[in-house]
């Protein structure tokens, strides 16, 4: 049974509805890496909204691991591309922020219990800090003391404490540099090599979305009044060899702006 | 000659800007005494614009003496007993009573704010009461109070608390849902339940603005306590202020309007202090 089933999901806004998705269908496996891939406003973030359960779709379903969602909790992780990082706690607070608020209720927090516990998840989030290229000293900073590149490192290390199965990324590497951005994609492919985390990964940067996914999605529209749906959904060779990916490249930029369609699974 | 320092980037420096900042003080008390001298010239016995020998004879027995109306029998004793037993004193206390009576009631308003930001259906059943009642001009329910909760302490913390905590609880709610969705369903993700949503995620991020929301509403707070003192009320700073104005005293009335100030800027600046202490993390 695939881990992620986007069963005929189609979403509008607005009155008179405006459709973002039209009936997409989707599987997702266990341990895949998969990135969305779409121009903008054509409902990659709100594919991924519906995922995490903090939308509902209007038909359609979405099951995880065969049942429906209602409401974000902590079996997917989420990354978003800004406030990901809760500004009044300190860059060890937010990592331990999750094993904690899920261990212990808002009244346990003075027990001597909590108190051992805080100590070795800080310990814990220490290590985190290391393997994301952070240091000891950073843990007592703000997150407004930090860099956008090491904010991300921080919130995907906040996202994976609480070990979800599924790790959400909306645009989580937009606005950072291009030599951080690297660095970060490194990063989180490294993390999911080391993890059997899957990950859905929303992007609009097609060099990103090869390099990083064992499958690429295209979302787009046949015509700009009508939503979105699945334009091609490719498996990606591992690794992706950078002698393929102009052509490559080419190609998904064309069929996301709707030039091309190619509705079946390719396998490359 | 160049004005350079009007200019928006003049840049004053920090002792021209320290001295700048005095200036209007300075400018007012000199002109206040030069006029008192001069009314005082044509008439010795002039009550309104005490002189400043006047003036400190007010303040001492304001600071050192108790009340006409007061039975306290410290005439001697060491500056603090008699400072403790003084008028000044024992008006102060009363007006701090209802103050921190009415801002401790300020508490259910800022909970009641986010949650109402918060929980959809708290935010539908009272929102719109709630901006209906704001747009009630609290001194006009006075005589309703009075009537129906006597001319007691209760009449006036009620009165402070009607005319503040809509501000309040609109300020609250208006901050919960500014803060960022994204926020809301990240503490989700990481296993949060609503109430830690709630109290460990929105209103630890929203609680240095509430505080400043309350320090910007701190002046409404007295102008309803000095209405509710001066119309009924046995002590009390505002009460001893109408009670002067009947006998002219203007030689206390402007201490203790200054004394008010004082107090005021005092209160501000401890919240200021507290705020900045407990949330080093917020810039303004």
């Amino acid at each position: 049974m695939p881990l992620i089933t986007i069963d005929h999901v189609s979403m509008s806004y607005g009155t008179p509805p405006r459709t973002v998705l039209d009936r997409v269908d989707l599987e997702i496996e266990e341990g895949e890496f998969v990135c969305v891939l779409g121009q903008t406003g054509c409902g990659k973030s709100t594919l991924l909204r519906l995922v995490l359960g903090s939308e509902h779709p209007v038909h359609g379903r979405i099951l995880i691991d065969g049942r429906e969602h209602r409401q974000p909790d902590r079996s997917r992780g989420y990354v978003p591309q800004k406030y990901s990082l809760f500004p009044d706690k300190t860059v060890l607070d937010n990592i331990t922020f999750g094993p904690e608020v899920s261990e212990f209720r808002l009244w346990n927090r003075w027990t001597p219990r909590f108190h051992r516990r805080r100590k070795e998840l800080r310990e814990e989030a220490l290590d985190y800090l290391q393997r994301i290229g952070l240091t000891e000293a950073d843990g007592d900073k703000y997150p407004d003391q930090l860099s956008g590149g090491m904010q991300q490192r921080v919130a995907i290390a906040q996202a994976l404490m609480t070990r979800p199965r599924i790790l959400l990324m909306d645009e989580a590497f937009s606005a950072l540099d291009p030599g951080t951005r690297r660095e970060m994609q490194r990063l989180i492919r490294s993390l999911w090599e080391a993890s059997s985390t899957t990950i859905l990964f929303v992007t609009h940067n097609t060099h990103e979305a090869l390099r990083l996914g064992t499958r690429v999605i295209v979302l787009a529209k046949d015509s700009p009044s009508q939503g979105s749906r699945v334009a091609l959904n490719l498996r990606v060779p591992d690794p992706c060899h950078e002698a393929e990916m102009p052509a490559l490249v080419n190609r998904l930029e064309s069929i996301s702006q709707g030039a091309a369609r190619a509705e079946t699974v390719a396998v490359i | 000659m160049s004005a350079g320092f009007l200019l928006i980037h003049a840049k004053p420096g920090r002792t021209g800007a320290l001295i700048l900042s005095w200036v209007i003080f300075a400018l007012g008390i000199v002109a206040y005494f030069a006029i008192s001298h001069a009314r005082h010239r044509e008439n010795p016995e002039d009550r309104v614009m005490p002189s400043i020998a006047q003036m400190a004879s007010g303040i001492f027995d304001a600071a050192l003496k108790p009340a006409e109306d007061d039975d306290a029998q410290v005439a001697a004793g060491n500056i603090a007993q008699r400072f403790f037993a003084s008028m000044l004193w024992k008006d102060t206390k009363a007006t701090s009573r209802r103050f921190l009576y009415s801002m401790l009631l300020l508490i259910p308003a800022v909970l009641l704010g986010l949650h109402m930001g918060l929980f959809p259906y708290i935010g539908v059943f009272f929102l719109r009461f709630v901006l209906f009642f704001d747009k009630i001009v609290a001194l006009s329910l006075l005589p309703i109070l009075f009537i129906a909760f006597g001319i007691d302490e209760l009449s006036k913390v009620m009165l402070i608390v009607i005319g503040v905590a809509p501000t309040v609880i609109l300020d609250t709610f208006n901050l919960t849902r500014s803060v960022p969705p994204e926020q809301v369903v990240k503490a989700f993700t990481l296993g949060a339940r609503d109430f830690d949503v709630a109290y460990r995620v929105v209103l630890k991020q929203i609680m240095p603005r509430v505080l400043n929301s309350i320090r910007l509403n701190l002046k409404a707070v007295m102008l309803f306590l000095f209405a509710g003192e001066m119309i009924a009320s046995t002590d009390g700073l505002a009460y001893r202020i109408a009670l002067l104005r009947r006998h002219m005293g203007m030689d206390v009335i402007i201490p203790y309007v200054l004394w008010v100030a004082l107090l005021l800027f005092l209160v501000d600046w401890g919240m200021r202090v507290v705020n900045r202490t407990l949330h080093p993390w917020f810039h303004e």
